[in-house]
């Protein structure tokens, strides 16, 4: 029989330490302190784009290796995996949506997989083309008309080709 | 007495309407745990700009048990995906290491392993807020606020140790539902 469950009342000592009323900053922050801060990351932002290119370089040269790779296609596809979630996790917080939307597709295809062929290769490759064109482009945003069809065209070629 | 009479009048003004609370971040010290160095970088400038002055950031699970272990920390911000040990691991250590030396420390996890499985992995095991990557300062302010500001209270049972997973509490006043009670 499972025990009940024991509740432990909220520990006060960190509310207590920083939570005054005379120093310090608003619990809602005020709309300058925002802009302040999102300073803080727009100042980022060329940092992390050029972090963003060398992601590109490499995936594009795993998979140029592939074969090569020592560990096979699992080496490579861990290497795409680690780098599509870092521009996931990166684009949209400097700005660049679509960089985010292109990583999670790419990411979210090669979850899970455990080998590559020519197709799969290929799809990779068009997802790192399209990354690159929005970098290069410095496309801020979702972009366009456009670009909504190139993800959604992503979309249908990893629901056909993820578990093929 | 005179001490408690100084401090209520600096809490309310003399109209008796309560000031607003503040939160001073140079009383509080962090701990950032992240194998990419921008992102930590980024949470550091943010932190700096807030008054954070002590800010410790490691890149392996393995090092924040040794940083946790030797000083003290307020609040843990933690990378889902890191290797050899991700951040699940970190969590589980924290809320139920036998040599974990503080199991209610809040741990804010930030990640870009945002889909339902893993934010749903995070909360099972005992993490206190959970904010997706690509974040904005404005959710990463609030988190921080939640867990000073506002802490949760903590639930001992068989299989979880960690904050309350329920944010909404609702009052049930029908009849007891469980077979046990």
């Amino acid at each position: 029989m499972a025990r009940r469950a024991q509740i432990i009342p909220p520990r006060p000592d960190l509310r207590r330490k920083a939570v005054n009323y005379t120093k310090g900053f608003d619990l809602k922050l005020s709309p300058a302190m925002v802009e302040k801060l999102e300073q803080v990351v727009h100042k980022a932002r060329d940092n992390f784009t050029t972090d963003i290119a060398g992601r590109l370089v490499a995936m594009r040269k795993a998979l140029r290796e592939i074969g090569e790779a020592e560990g096979g296609d699992k080496s490579v596809l861990a290497l795409i995996y680690a780098n599509s979630l870092e521009i996931k996790g990166a684009g949209g917080t400097i700005g660049y949506d679509l960089l985010t939307a292109i990583g999670k597709s790419l990411n979210d295809f090669v979850t899970g997989l455990g080998e590559l062929d020519r197709r799969r290769t290929d799809i990779i490759d068009l997802h790192i083309d399209a990354l690159y064109v929005v970098l290069a482009n410095r496309i801020t945003g979702r972009g366009g008309p456009t670009e909504a069809a190139v993800l959604k065209a992503f979309s249908a070629v990893r629901a056909k080709f993820k578990d093929d | 007495m005179f001490l408690a009479k100084l401090q209520g009048s600096l809490e309310r003004p003399r109209n008796g309407a309560r000031m607003p609370e503040k939160i001073d971040f140079s009383k509080v010290s962090f701990l950032i745990v992240d194998q990419n160095k921008l992102s930590t970088q980024l949470i550091r400038d943010i932190l700096a700009m807030l008054e954070v002055s002590r800010v410790r950031s490691v890149t392996s699970v393995e090092r924040a048990r040794n940083v946790m272990r030797g000083e003290s920390v307020d609040i843990v911000i933690t990378e889902y995906y890191m290797e050899p040990e991700d951040g699940i691991d970190l969590i589980e250590w924290v809320r139920t290491g036998i040599d974990s030396p503080d199991r209610m420390i809040p741990i804010i996890m930030l990640t870009a392993n945002s889909e339902e499985e893993y934010v749903m992995r995070a909360r099972d095991r005992g993490v206190t807020e959970f904010l997706a990557k690509p974040f904005n300062v404005e959710g990463l302010y609030r988190r921080l606020v939640s867990v000073i500001a506002r802490p949760r209270a903590f639930v001992n049972i068989d299989d979880y140790f960690g904050p309350d997973r329920r944010r909404r509490q609702v009052t049930y006043d029908g009849p007891d539902r469980r077979r046990t009670d």
